[in-house]
């Protein structure tokens, strides 16, 4: 045993002599300064290219591809000028966030089918189709509503995305006068997305990353409801949240409106600040649930008469924590997508929010599992999925103010939120949420948001100024004043007083018109067959309940 | 009608918050912003929650 240890000491001393050069290798030569030399047009004309003939043998190492023959000339005679160039620096620099923005887009728009089975195994097999097909649905769902007005409301004058070429025809907003200052409250234009000059290259990158951000709120609602849930009033509910309830709060945080400007207008901090949505995607969604299944009401079987709740098992764990994979892996484009951009105004920051999300949802999914293995004996499955989204959720509104110590402390504190909000919901409000939404979601969603007050360490640099205010977002443990945190807490109460009440209101119009919960017998029986007309699973041999 | 006290009484906790941009130092705001807060969450879960909870499916047997 000692001779194998004093061995490999041995090679590891022998490893660390052979690195030792190499460490002194990566160390910059010092190189000598000459003075920079103004580039001309004689220069550019002089550029090599490679000719006709060497091309035409083709380029397997792509030595010959994408060169100064490949700029864009204005005049053909007169060859690449600087003017030429420096058009060219700026589409590519536009080309790369366009790229960025839409992928990051495509990978957010992939989280459905994340949240599609994590909701549909954590309910029970008989109500399958039925979960799927509100998961399914949503999409479409919101998509029109967002494309027929959602969008106007929400960007229709948020001014000038920069990291997007300017998004110009998006410049009307709606501004009335509180305290003598001015409040946005919703965007003018946009609507159908060729009203008044919005049919424009920039607008549409943005409404693409915009749209998928609005139908990850809604599919929160639908996890909620779920095994209870009249499939028309879902249609209906679901439309009037992506017409009107998130796209008016995404306006007032990100479209121009009265939150966002809270700093310019008060002196609060850099004004309510969401990076990527733990309040405007996250909270609102979870509100929202909360709203809807107090009115749905339990399902039955969930509580006794004394009030004690029962657990009512999920069908299929596998699919669960698959989902929450895929959800995992489609906050990378959640957070680093919400810069809108990887070239310029502080966009390299990519690599820090993309590491604080994944930090935080690590951190999130060990909180819970040591919470349920410490309180019920055992590392709760679903919990710790739970746990991991929780730790997602809460880090999406700090990823890009934070650094990786806040987001393990954010991710471990709602990995642990997560469960106690779970308990608070079931046992004391007795309010049914089959898949824990209200608590990932709406709790943490909250959290994160608050988080911002609190950790932002003040060393971001998104152009040099946050929502028009000098300076880096910085909270209150960096040394704010308390303004940031009183920004914060507008925010949160924006979304508790009023982003609740209006998703209230709605569903209950919704219910006194149409009813939103079903029949006892439906309920029962499975929701596939009655709301659906299928079974999810027709090989299944599905027990109804008595 | 308890719904709508509900309704009416989570509603003004934001119109609370709102209220607090009228005041100078940030401890004014932050102690109205949080009283804010308070009255909203009691319109949910003291007044709304408690409205459907009287008439909860599970109560009946």
């Amino acid at each position: 045993m000692k001779i194998a240890s004093k061995g490999l000491l041995t090679l590891c001393f022998g490893a660390l002599c052979c690195l030792a050069p190499l460490s002194f290798a990566q160390t910059p030569a010092a190189t000598p300064t000459a003075a920079p030399k103004a580039i001309t047009d004689a220069d550019l004309a002089g550029a090599p290219v490679p000719s006709a003939d060497a091309r035409s043998k083709g380029d397997p190492d792509g030595a010959l591809t994408g060169t100064a023959s490949d700029i864009a000339v204005t005049d053909a005679k007169k060859g690449a000028t600087i003017g030429d160039l420096a058009n060219q620096v700026g589409q590519n620099k536009i080309a790369i966030n366009f790229v960025w923005t839409l992928v990051t887009g495509f990978l957010v728009m992939f989280m459905q089918a994340g949240f599609a089975i994590v909701e549909t195994g954590l309910c029970r097999a008989k109500n399958a189709n039925h979960t799927m097909m509100m998961n399914f649905m949503v999409y479409g769902v919101g998509m029109l509503a967002y494309w027929l007005i959602g969008f106007a409301i929400q960007m229709g004058g948020v001014g000038a995305v920069a990291n997007l070429g300017g998004t110009p025809p998006l410049s009307a907003e709606h501004v009335i006068t509180v305290f003598g200052k001015p409040f946005g409250i919703f965007g003018q234009n946009g609507l159908f997305l060729v009203h008044r000059g919005t049919y424009d290259v920039g607008v549409m990158v943005l409404f693409l990353f915009q749209m998928v951000f609005m139908d990850t709120a809604l599919t929160i609602v639908t996890g909620a409801a779920a095994e209870r849930w009249k499939y028309a009033a879902f249609v209906i509910s679901s439309f009037l949240m992506g017409a009107f309830t998130y796209p008016l709060f995404a306006n007032w945080a990100w479209g121009g409106g009265w939150l966002a400007s809270l700093g310019t207008n008060f002196n609060l901090g850099k004004g309510y600040c969401d990076f990527a949505g733990s309040g405007v995607v996250h909270a609102v969604g979870g509100i929202t649930a909360l709203a809807v299944s107090m009115m749905l009401g339990p399902r039955i079987g969930k509580y006794e008469r004394s009030g004690k709740s029962n657990a009512i098992l999920a069908h299929d764990i596998v699919i669960v924590l698959t989902g929450c994979f895929i959800l995992a892996f489609g906050w990378f484009g959640f957070n680093p997508g919400s810069t809108l951009g990887a070239s310029g105004n502080g966009n390299l920051r990519i690599g820090s929010i993309a590491v604080n999300t994944m930090l935080a949802g690590m951190a999130g999914s060990f909180g819970a599992m040591l919470y349920m293995w410490m309180r019920y004996g055992k590392p709760d499955a679903s919990m710790s999925g739970n746990g991991l989204l929780a730790g997602l959720v809460a880090i999406t509104a700090p990823s890009g103010f934070v650094n990786p110590v806040g987001a393990v402390i954010i991710g471990t504190i709602a990995g642990v939120l997560v469960c106690i909000s779970v308990e608070f919901i079931d046992r004391v409000m007795h309010v049914d949420d089959p898949v824990g939404a209200i608590s990932v979601h709406g709790t943490n969603g909250l959290w994160g948001v608050l988080s911002i007050g609190l950790f932002a360490d003040g060393k971001s640099n998104y152009g040099g100024s946050w929502n028009g205010v000098t300076g880096s977002v910085t909270g209150l443990f960096y040394g704010d004043n308390g303004g940031q945190l009183v920004a914060q807490l507008i925010g949160i109460v924006t979304l508790v007083g009023f982003v609740f009440t209006l998703s209230f209101v709605f569903n209950l119009l919704i219910d006194w018109a149409l009813g939103q919960r079903v029949g006892a017998k439906s309920e029962l029986e499975g929701l596939d067959l009655p709301e659906m007309g299928a079974l999810g699973y027709p090989e299944f041999e599905l027990k109804a309940e008595m | 009608m308890m719904i709508l006290v509900g309704i009416l009484i989570t509603l003004s906790g934001f119109v609370i918050s709102v209220l607090s941009l009228g005041l100078s130092s940030n401890g004014a705001r932050l102690a109205v912003v949080v009283l804010g807060l308070a009255v909203s969450l009691f319109g949910i879960m003291g007044v709304l929650n408690r409205a459907y909870l009287k008439n909860a499916i599970w109560k009946k047997g």
